[in-house]
């Protein structure tokens, strides 16, 4: 019954001051990617979490934006689907676990073989380095020297090193989240 | 019918026609940024139709739709979401990777909002798999306990449906489900109750116990636990009539005839009637309350209740005196179904004064009914023209019309079924009957039920008045139907032309002209037939195969017994593409009896190539005293070698032999089972000629069931008057047996059978040779 009414109000506030934008999380698995969504969402960081069958949907809003943040599961059988959820949103997230050396470069090929479909050509990439306050995280410099990141060519690229547990760097991220929106 | 009408022309469903393409096309708009709902909601719509309606859909357009789907999720509208729960539902069995909405349902499962739990727990049920559900496991416990009863009745439901996948999972579940059954209340307890029967299913002791357990839970309140629980104790008493349960549960069904709730009143009435071997006393308090419902205005009660009644006029029809009155005011109901169970139910019931008052009732909307009771009527009347003979003209008049009117082969079979039992059991009805089932077959379209009648008119029309009567209809069907039905039709003259001396040269004259038939099968038939009516020297023919049939020769031996002589043929096949079989002839050797050389007739087989099939015959005097004997024998022959490519023949042959199965020359094979349709008046014909009897235990036959399959084919002699058929517990059977000896010599005998412990066998048999009657008593000695 009140539907028109809703949808008139929803209506005016895109009119003035609402932006809404789609980003997708990906990354190997154990890298903080629901980590992540939830301490972004509700500000809690919690240690014990399940890994994430599938996909969740999360949505944040951030001043006047709205964020749909599509979190996929990093588990090898999830991988292929990565691309599916990636088309068309304005951002994508590259989580990395930037203490877990042993993984970098199945990271670095994941994410190499993400970027080459056609699909995605020219959405701009963020690629987080977790887990920074552990004491072997590597720094962001080094980061991008092992992920190869300066190869990339076609696209806006941009790392940070943060972390979830201790939230470092977060407030940049969001920002430059922000940034792309207005962009869009 | 009206109101489709209107439906048709103003309203019509805008989902009848979809196209599948142009919905998937439709899907796309799934993906765009922001989600319109309401156009989402109708395209949702479409594809749940398109699924409802079996339209098939490829896995790689179904995995795309559902990927489309996924981006529907976390949707505030209520409506939009519930709806990609059913979708999910939908599409888990035909889409690749449902697996991943698996965390975001799991979400939905846990979060506050109850409106999408339950919906979401069924969901991610069907998307769920073996490694998954472990992970699961803890939330499905503590959703089968929730407070919430859609959330617990949704966690219950589909633990239902992963326990008929063969999870063992779900058994370990059976505490919280146990826990459910006693707490929840409404659909969540009638759940629980389903799913503990399920669970412990198997465990006959188990389920009894639940069933105790259960009756006297004093927190069942909701009538459908109510009925699963009566339906389940009934099954207790099914299994064990005689366990000490017995008693609680009759106890429990009472109880609940004084239940609030008409459904759970009605299911236990149900229950109680329906016991095995329960006692007139015992149904006496259904019975009263089906009869309270009987004057329902509720249709559906009424139709319940009539319906069991006439379950109940089967086995308890003096139970039912009571209700007569108040069925009596049902037979002008206007549920014409209420009315024919009202009707039925009181012709099984009712006396012979009401039958012409019934039927005229009856008759009156038959056409307004469908099959499926149209058979229930058809059936009542088969049971009362077995009770009130002297009522058959109004019946046998019923159901002719019945039998002219438009009807399904069920329908059909069950009028042609009562019709032959009335002839078969009414002796006054029997002309009547056979003269309407001659009419129905020159017009009727089941092959089945056309053969059962020809087998029929076979047997009972040669010992009517006027058998010649029949024999044009049956004629008829020789000409104008199918192979199957023509064969039936031969067989059928052929027993009018062996029992009725004055049809026997029209018969004879009649088969003659289809020995030119298409088909092999009523051409053997014409043949066989012939041989008989024609007094052929031919007296019997048995076939045995000598090999196994996939070997390099196969031979069939076929006997034939002559008066003087006994004729072995071996038909020879090759089967070896590189060999040419020359002079092959079978040779046998053994036996008990002395015969000199010079008496046996061989004749081989002259040539037999690749894939031919050629006769050896070997003849010697037959003497039938001698009893069973055996003799080995094995294939003497020339081999010429071919090539299979060339086809070229070698100059040179060899010598070979190939060992067969061992013959047998039984005393069946001298005798011809021919079947006599009156066998008291063939035997008292034959009094006063030879007669010899004895008495044998039959130490080899362990019941009487197995002596009437055993001795009529070891004497090679025909059950006459289905006396084949040995009642289950009967202690004494008498078997008529009929056959005509080589020579044409008609044989009959009269075995008395009884049981104690052992078989024994009084058997006295008749014919016009003295010799002849000594020799079968010898032969079964």
């Amino acid at each position: 019954m009140f539907e028109w009414f809703d949808r008139f109000i929803d209506w005016l506030k895109s009119l003035f001051w609402k932006e809404e934008m789609e980003l997708t999380l990906v990354g190997l698995q154990n890298s903080g990617k629901s980590t992540f969504v939830d301490v972004i969402a509700s500000g809690k960081y919690n240690e014990d979490m399940l890994p994430t069958v599938g996909f969740n949907m999360r949505k944040v809003t951030k001043g006047n934006v709205t964020i749909k943040l599509w979190d996929i599961g990093g588990q090898p059988r999830f991988r292929s689907m990565w691309e599916r959820y990636c088309r068309g949103v304005q951002v994508i997230l590259y989580m990395v676990d930037s203490a877990d050396t042993e993984k970098l470069e199945a990271s670095k090929q994941e994410l190499k073989s993400l970027l080459e479909k056609p699909h995605l050509a020219g959405i701009p990439v963020l690629v987080l380095g977790n887990k920074n306050d552990l004491p072997k995280a590597l720094q962001a410099d080094e980061l991008i020297q092992a992920l190869g990141l300066k190869d990339i060519q076609d696209r806006e690229v941009c790392c940070y090193s943060i972390s979830c547990k201790s939230k470092v760097n977060l407030d940049i991220t969001l920002k430059w989240i922000m940034q792309h929106a207005k962009a869009s | 019918m009206s109101y489709h009408k209107k439906d048709d022309e103003h309203d019509r469903n805008p989902f009848t026609h979809l196209e599948k393409t142009t919905v998937l096309q439709e899907a796309r708009s799934f993906n765009e940024m922001p989600i319109n709902a309401r156009k989402c909601i109708i395209i949702l719509t479409k594809i749940l139709c398109l699924v409802h309606q079996g339209e098939t859909f490829g896995t790689r357009e179904a995995t795309e739709t559902f990927f489309s789907m996924t981006k529907l999720f976390q949707h505030k509208n209520v409506a939009l979401r519930r709806m990609v729960y059913l979708c999910i539902k939908a599409m888990s069995t035909i889409s690749e990777d449902v697996i991943m909405v698996t965390s975001s349902l799991m979400k939905d499962m846990n979060s506050k909002d109850d409106i999408y739990r339950g919906p979401a727990i069924r969901a991610l049920c069907t998307v769920a798999d073996g490694t998954t559900l472990q992970s699961l496991e803890r939330f499905l416990k503590q959703a089968i306990v929730d407070r919430n009863v859609s959330v617990s009745s949704s966690a219950l439901v589909s633990s239902l449906h992963l326990l008929s996948k063969g999870q063992d999972v779900v058994r370990r579940w059976v505490n919280e489900v146990q826990q459910a059954a006693n707490n929840s209340t409404g659909m969540a307890q009638y759940h629980a109750l389903g799913l503990l029967y399920h669970i412990k299913q198997r465990d006959r002791l188990a389920v009894q116990k639940l069933v105790a357990t259960q009756m006297r839970n004093p927190a069942l309140s909701s009538p459908f636990a109510y009925c699963l629980l009566i339906r389940y104790a009934s099954k207790v008493l099914d299994q064990d009539p005689d366990g000490s349960v017995n008693e609680d549960i009759f106890a429990f069904l009472e109880r609940c005839l004084r239940h609030k709730n008409e459904m759970v009143v009605y299911e236990a009435a149900r229950a109680i009637v329906s016991v095995k071997n329960v006692t007139s006393r015992q149904i006496a308090p259904a019975v009263a309350v089906l009869q309270v419902f009987l004057g329902s205005p509720r249709p559906v009660l009424r139709f319940a209740a009539v319906r069991t009644l006439n379950k109940v006029s089967i086995t308890h029809p003096n139970a039912l005196k009571s209700c007569v009155l108040d069925m009596e005011t049902l037979i002008t109901d206007s549920n014409r179904s209420v009315a024919t169970l009202a009707i039925t139910t009181l012709l099984k019931t009712g006396t012979e004064s009401s039958v012409d008052r019934l039927m005229k009732q009856i008759s009156s909307f038959m056409h307004e009914i469908t099959d499926e009771f149209k058979i229930v009527v058809v059936e009542a009347i088969r049971a009362l023209c077995l009770k009130f003979p002297q009522k058959y003209p109004v019946l046998m008049n019923f159901l002719s019309s019945t039998l002219r009117d438009e009807g399904g082969f069920e329908y059909k079979r069950a009028i042609v079924k009562t019709i032959t039992s009335i002839v078969e059991n009414v002796k006054e009805a029997k002309e009547t009957g056979l003269a309407q089932l001659c009419e129905y077959i020159e017009d009727c379209e089941y092959p089945a039920l056309l053969t059962s009648i020809l087998d029929m008119l076979g047997t009972q029309g040669p010992t009517t008045s006027h058998p010649h009567k029949y024999i044009r209809f049956i004629y008829n069907r020789l000409i104008l139907e199918n192979s199957v039905v023509r064969a039936a039709a031969v067989d059928a003259l052929t027993k009018f032309g062996q029992h009725c001396e004055g049809v026997r040269q029209s018969v004879v004259i009649i088969l003659r002209r289809c020995m030119l038939d298409s088909d092999d099968e009523v051409r053997d038939r014409v043949m066989f037939a012939l041989s008989i009516l024609e007094g052929g020297p031919a007296a019997d023919i048995t076939h045995m195969m000598l090999t196994e049939s996939e070997t390099e020769y196969v031979v069939k031996c076929t006997k034939h017994a002559f008066a003087e002589h006994i004729v072995f043929e071996y038909s020879v096949t090759n089967t070896l593409n590189d060999q040419i079989l020359e002079n092959a002839q079978v040779v046998m050797e053994g036996g008990e009896q002395e015969i000199d050389a010079d008496d046996v007739i061989m004749i081989p087989a002259p040539k037999i190539e690749y894939d031919q099939t050629v006769s050896s015959f070997v003849a010697f005097p037959s003497d039938p005293t001698v009893g069973a004997q055996t003799f080995e024998t094995r294939l003497d022959f020339l081999v010429r070698d071919v090539d299979p490519d060339t086809q070229e023949v070698a100059e040179d042959s060899y010598e070979d032999t190939y060992a067969l199965e061992d013959v047998d020359l039984e005393f069946a094979d001298f005798m011809q089972a021919v079947s006599k349709p009156n066998f008291s008046s063939a035997w008292s014909a034959m009094q006063g000629v030879a007669e010899e009897a004895d008495t044998f235990n039959l130490e080899a036959i362990k019941s009487l069931q197995d002596a009437a399959r055993n001795i009529p084919s070891f004497l090679g002699m025909a059950t006459c008057e289905k006396s084949n058929v040995v009642p289950e517990d009967a202690t004494r059977h008498t078997l008529f047996l009929s056959g005509v000896f080589v020579g044409n010599i008609p044989v009959l005998a009269v075995a008395k059978l009884a049981f104690d412990q052992g078989v024994s066998m009084e058997l006295a048999v008749r014919s016009e040779n003295e010799d002849l009657c000594t020799l079968i008593l010898q032969s079964v000695a």
